[in-house]
């Protein structure tokens, strides 16, 4: 075995080495906030269960000015994992029609921004209607 | 070199990946939104009746609770790697037990709530 | 005829402490510049007129070699391509490539990536040979072009040195190396898949890559290793639930 040589050691902070990095971990800790939207959506869906005094209570809830800015801030956290996976999915799973290879920006179209589209109109229609 | 069973948390982290992309921004959109602003107003059409018909019909809390479970596990794997790339990566086992035993704990209360809705 | 000078501060490091020097410093030299020198040039000009002690490996100075990849002010570049213009007046920072053990000075040791490589067995397996009268193996364009991306690697190591998993995990078998398993298992020739899902499925392997994506982003070569490593998860996937749903297949 070898003496040990000088090796370039990684810090704790390499995240913020470099902007790649960095939109990396803004990408990773989206996750971070799904979990707490889980738990709020099945508590949504309980107090719809349970009546509707329960749900106009949460309803109240949801009008606080608080609960405007999680919200909010859930909503750039929920879009920016949606515009990210769509736009890496071509890398993972390329698309290809008659073996041809569908450029990325395409791809990225046909698998995630399109169904994207249609589920959010059905999902809002069918609140809506 | 380490037998991996990655393949299995993967593919959900990925299925949930998907499904938390296309539904979670209408969603966040629906509690956050639409219902603070539309379902307190007298007369509107979006009432609490409303979405206990919407939710009541079997293939919507089907999708819903596949939503819920792929989208807890996604998270759970997402959680759990970055967790081990600031530092943690000589924890595996307790991250594995912590990370995907909040999924299974997710999917289980979503079973229950929707299965009992 | 340079009359501006332009700073280099240079890595220099000697496994066994030099005589009575710091075992790793920056040493600071002055450059002639000129518009069209690369940071090569100047390391060059350096050993040639400065200090012969000087290490570091290069060959072509075109970008086909792949041999001197260096830290350039901390990011993982090709020398040969790096003009200083990119860069003066300021000073340069040239340090050698990031989390691989450090022989001399800017002079990396490679030996634990050519293992690397190597378990991932980076060349055509066939079950049975062609004898040669039935002639050569024939592939069509689109056959070349689902592989070719992955074959212009040229091992120049930049994919390692941004990649924070290598730094992490010393094991970690590492972008260019797992393209080059792509490049081999896209192949139509090549039955050798199998033989390489091993190492490429293993936790050190394909597994092991959280998809940071900045192998790519440095890439000199756009070989695309990221992608190449989601595509090798999303293979060994499909393969762990052939297994599962049909255990009496014969993988």
């Amino acid at each position: 075995m070898r003496a040990k040589r000088f090796q370039t050691p990684m810090p704790s902070t390499w995240f913020l080495q470099r902007a790649g990095y960095r939109r990396f971990m803004a990408r990773e800790a989206t996750a971070i906030a799904f979990a707490p939207f889980l738990v709020y959506l099945l508590v949504w869906i309980h107090r719809l269960s349970q009546g509707p005094e329960a749900f106009a209570a949460l309803i109240e809830v949801t009008r606080n000015p608080v609960s405007v800015v999680l919200h909010s801030l859930l909503f750039g956290a929920v879009l920016y994992h949606s515009f990210t996976w769509f736009n890496l999915t071509p890398k993972i799973m390329p698309m290809y029609v008659a073996e041809e290879k569908v450029p990325d920006f395409w791809a990225a179209i046909f698998m995630g921004y399109l169904p994207w589209v249609v589920v959010t109109a059905v999902v809002l229609w069918g609140v809506l209607r | 070199m380490k037998k991996s069973n990655e393949a299995l948390w993967w593919s959900l982290f990925s299925a949930g990946g998907v499904m938390s992309a296309l539904f979670l921004p209408v969603f966040v959109v629906i509690t956050g939104l639409v219902v603070p602003s539309m379902a307190a107003r007298n007369g509107s059409r979006v009432t609490h009746e409303h979405f206990v018909a919407i939710v009541s019909w079997w293939p919507v809390r089907l999708a819903l609770f596949g939503i819920i479970f792929l989208t807890a596990f996604h998270a759970a794997h997402r959680i759990r790697h970055v967790l081990m790339d600031l530092g943690w990566r000589h924890h595996g086992l307790p991250l594995i037990v912590l990370c995907y035993g909040g999924a299974i704990a997710c999917t289980g209360a979503a079973g229950w709530i929707l299965g009992t809705f | 005829m340079a009359d501006r000078t332009i700073t280099l501060e240079v890595f220099r490091y000697q496994p066994n402490g030099g005589s009575g020097t710091a075992k790793e410093r920056f040493q600071r030299y002055d450059v002639p510049y000129h518009e069209h020198w690369v940071v090569l040039d100047a390391l060059n000009w350096i050993k040639d007129e400065l200090d012969g002690t000087l290490t570091y490996r290069w060959s072509c100075r075109m970008g086909v070699c792949g041999s001197c990849g260096m830290m350039v002010n901390g990011e993982p570049k090709l020398t040969c391509a790096a003009f200083l213009k990119d860069y003066f007046p300021q000073s340069i920072k040239i340090e050698p490539l990031s989390y691989f053990p450090v022989e001399r000075d800017l002079l990396i040791d490679i030996e634990g990536f050519l293992a690397k490589l190597k378990s991932i067995k980076p060349w055509i397996i066939r079950q049975q040979e062609k004898s040669l009268d039935e002639g050569e193996y024939l592939q069509s364009p689109n056959e070349l072009a689902s592989f070719k991306q992955y074959s212009m690697c040229i091992n120049c190591l930049l994919c390692y040195a941004a990649c924070p998993v290598v730094g992490a995990e010393e094991d970690f078998i590492g972008p260019a190396a797992m393209a080059l398993a792509q490049r081999y298992n896209l192949d139509s020739r090549d039955e050798g898949e199998d033989l390489r899902s091993e190492a490429l499925g293993a936790e050190e392997g394909a597994w092991g890559c959280t998809f940071v994506g900045e192998c790519t982003e440095v890439c000199p070569k756009n070989v695309d290793p990221g992608g190449a490593i989601q595509r090798a998860k999303v293979e060994n996937t499909k393969a762990f639930y052939k297994r599962l749903l049909m255990p009496w297949g014969n993988r």
